[in-house]
């Protein structure tokens, strides 16, 4: 299958992103991260970032838990029903207008829950829009003033995958060694070890490679938009302005 | 095409020289070999080539050296990039992009070069490593032999007329890395491309060399027909000790040659099997094992037992399943389906359900990567907490590692180590808890001949002398012939083969030793064989 412009999905989920915040409303806010969620399986790519989407709504629900916490514990008072009530924390007299703790009214928690959840779902989306796009991709289509400022921030981000995969190694290696929980030093210094070796090697490697040499670079397979490519993003903003009127 | 003359190079914040005084020459469409010693300066030598050394690392170069005409003094590596390709050590680490064809074209973007041109090329490319099927694949997902022909590939798109390779198969397994070769010799004969590459495994690489330019320990070089040089030094193939052996008069460096002279031998010598020996009790059974990756299927159905006292070699092709296999046993991939059970008879004890710590103690285990295991500042604390770790009077683990390795120094930083030191420490501190099964995962990598015989004696020792129950996963042929007493292959996470060394590695043509190709058909895979043979027939 030919591979999709790379804005064609950063187009889409930004105008989603865009109708989820204009609509607030959670109904709106859930069907947008089910619609993604669908786009996502059919267009996952393969590759380190196929993954972003799961992270992104692990990230949401620790985000929606985060916000329903200091709901309840912080904040302004409001009236309705009490379903309970905390002990309260006095503050000082020039802190006015903060209160810690107190009744916790129903309103009070739903509130905190529905921003807890808009915001979480523009992060899914984010995710989701990283999982079918991979940002390398993203960053071949920049203007070429700004090309080399891509190619660093692609260095940057392809080393981040083998972080990962060396910590997992490192940390394997250590357990075994003690059949105990290594400590963070002791992930850490080969680690540190490790990516510096690696980035130097890398580095070398670009150098060698002629990388810098000339002061405009050539592109290899230029990308255009293809008819489906506009039909993605028409569809995504077909449902952005849905979003908005309703 | 390469000329180096007097040069000299110390690095910064250093006393000693990592080259003196060198001069050679290398002509067009030449392939040479580079050896030495681990630490010889081997890899300061191949980057000097394209001028990463000195500009890219620092240091004080001392002569003159000309590349098709230009100084490495006055060009920088990237002003060489469309005349030298350099390979490193670890592919992986030097891929800047994330799939097979924009890696290719990152060089030639660089350079600016326009889109028809770098069609044309990396067409080209892709069909002289033969990667053409996999153009548009994610890189992560390419198997070792597949990730070093993209290196090569992404040199050879800029055309160089050098191309320089610094152990280009040492992580490969003997398929792999033949096809490495041949891509190699082909590039040298039909293009004329200069090859100048390292490598430690010489038995695979010694009849394609047309030159060697040898690194002795004092920095004393030299450079001539491997004939010539191998006879200077210890460093040599099974087929030159072969050759030293029987006293030939020619010291042969391919198969073909070797068996020429030495047709008396195999006509007449009795056969004088190995010594037998009587393996122990079932140390390490395997039960129907099934294991895997998320939905990746690694281990198919894996039956086997291993014994104490017996030493096992694991073999097979990149990704056949021998790291899963090890993993299962040391407990870091948990099993779908199956056992692993320790000990026999009715005191065996199912590995699954017991503690992490209590496993460990079992089962001593050697990463691929031996320096994951230390994070300490100096050897001598390294071994100060493996006495502890183990309980055991100070001192013990660097008592034994001296035992080992008597000329390693007790302050100096594990990292700066050279491959087999650093292997020998992590080895002094795993045994030091005299485990009953040591596990070790591809231990050879980038060890030269002194370094691995040193390895095997230690691995002789334990497996006879306190009956420790050895397995050992390698690519390494000689390795296992020498020391193996039995080999099980595998093959897409299956077990294919699992006999005596002698049989396993005489059935298949691929993986067959240096020695035992010389002297097919007799069944002899080491000069040791040969010897007992001809002994015998005294």
């Amino acid at each position: 299958m030919k591979a999709f412009h790379p804005l064609t999905f950063w187009a889409l989920f930004s105008s989603l992103t865009v109708g989820v915040i204009a609509a607030d409303s959670a109904i709106v806010a859930l069907s947008a991260v089910g619609g993604a969620a669908l786009i996502v399986k059919f267009y996952k790519q393969d590759g380190p970032w196929r993954m972003s989407f799961q992270w992104s709504l692990l990230a949401g629900l620790v985000l929606i838990a985060i916000r329903a916490l200091t709901g309840i514990l912080i904040g302004v008072p409001r009236i309705g029903e009490v379903l309970f009530t905390l002990p309260r924390l006095s503050l000082p007299s020039w802190l006015p207008g903060i209160r810690i703790g107190g009744p916790v009214t129903w309103e009070r928690l739903s509130s905190s829950l529905h921003e807890g959840l808009i915001i979480a779902t523009v992060i899914a989306l984010f995710g989701a829009a990283n999982s079918v796009t991979s940002p390398h991709k993203l960053l071949r289509i920049l203007p070429s003033r700004v090309y080399q400022l891509g190619v660093t921030l692609t260095i940057a981000t392809s080393v981040f995958p083998q972080l990962i995969t060396s910590i997992s190694r490192i940390r394997q290696a250590q357990f075994l060694r003690s059949g105990a929980k290594p400590r963070i030093g002791q992930i850490a210094i080969p680690l540190l070890e490790e990516s510096l070796a690696r980035a130097v090697n890398l580095a070398e490697a670009m150098e060698a490679r002629g990388f810098g040499q000339s002061k405009s670079q050539s592109r290899y397979r230029p990308i255009n938009y293809a008819p489906r490519d506009l039909f993605w993003i028409g569809f995504g903003f077909l449902s952005a302005t849905a979003m908005v009127a309703l | 095409m390469i000329t180096f003359s007097r040069v000299s190079l110390i690095y910064p914040h250093s006393t000693t020289t990592v080259i003196e005084d060198l001069s050679f020459e290398i002509s067009e469409g030449e392939m040479v070999l580079v050896m030495g010693h681990t630490g010889s300066g081997k890899s300061s030598l191949l980057r000097l080539i394209n001028g990463l050394v000195p500009h890219h690392t620092g240091g004080i170069l001392g002569g003159e050296i000309i590349v098709d005409g230009y100084s490495t003094r006055s060009s920088k590596p990237g002003e060489l990039a469309g005349i030298v390709g350099i390979v490193g050590q670890n592919p992986l680490a030097s891929f800047v992009t994330d799939t097979v064809e924009d890696e290719l074209a990152f060089g030639m973007e660089s350079l600016n070069y326009p889109p028809d041109v770098m069609r044309k090329r990396i067409e080209e490319a892709l069909d002289q490593v033969g990667l053409a099927p996999l153009r548009q694949r994610n890189i992560a997902t390419l198997s070792g032999g597949e990730q070093q022909r993209l290196a090569i590939a992404s040199a050879l798109v800029m055309h160089p007329k050098v191309l320089v390779l610094d152990e280009p198969t040492s992580a490969l397994d003997p398929i792999a890395s033949e096809e490495i070769l041949a891509i190699l010799h082909r590039l040298v004969h039909d293009l004329s491309v200069t090859v100048v590459l390292a490598e430690h495994r010489l038995e695979r690489v010694i009849g394609y060399v047309d030159r060697i330019l040898l690194i002795e320990g004092d920095g004393a070089t030299s450079i001539g027909e491997p004939s010539e040089i191998l006879q200077k030094t210890d460093l040599v193939p099974p087929i030159v000790r072969l050759s030293r052996a029987l006293s030939l008069d020619v010291i042969g460096t391919s198969t073909r040659e070797v068996r020429k002279q030495s047709e008396e031998i195999r006509l007449t010598a009795p056969d004088a099997p190995r010594p037998a020996f009587n393996v122990g009790e079932v140390s390490l059974t395997f039960a129907d094992v099934v294991a895997g990756y998320g939905d990746k299927t690694a281990l198919n159905g894996i039956s086997l037992q291993l014994h104490q006292g017996e030493i096992t070699a694991l073999m097979g092709r990149n990704g056949a399943g021998k790291s899963s296999l090890i993993k299962s046993a040391v407990g870091i991939l948990s099993l779908t389906s199956g056992a692993i059970s320790f000990g026999s008879g009715s005191s065996a004890k199912n590995l699954t359900g017991i503690a992490q710590r209590e496993r460990s103690k079992l089962i001593g285990y050697i990463p691929q990567e031996p320096g994951d295991l230390l994070y300490l500042s100096t050897v001598e604390e390294e071994c100060a907490r493996s006495d502890r770790d183990h309980k055991l009077i100070n001192g013990t683990t660097l008592a034994s590692l001296h035992q080992m390795l008597p000329t390693i120094s007790a302050q100096s930083h594990p990292r700066d180590l050279s491959e087999g030191e650093r292997l020998s420490l992590v080895l002094a501190i795993v045994l030091a808890g005299s485990p009953d099964l040591l596990i070790l995962d591809e231990p050879t990598r980038g060890l030269d001949y002194e370094a691995k015989n040193r390895l095997m004696a230690l691995l002789h020792e334990r497996a006879r002398r306190d009956g420790t129950c050895v397995l050992m996963a390698t690519h390494d042929v000689e390795i296992v012939a020498e020391v193996a007493d039995r080999t099980i292959f595998l093959a897409d996470g299956e077990k294919v083969a699992d006999g005596s060394t002698l049989e396993v590695l005489l059935a298949s043509p691929a993986f067959a030793p240096q020695v035992a190709k010389v002297m097919s058909p007799r069944p002899w895979l080491t000069v040791g064989d040969v010897l007992r043979s001809q002994s015998s027939s005294q």
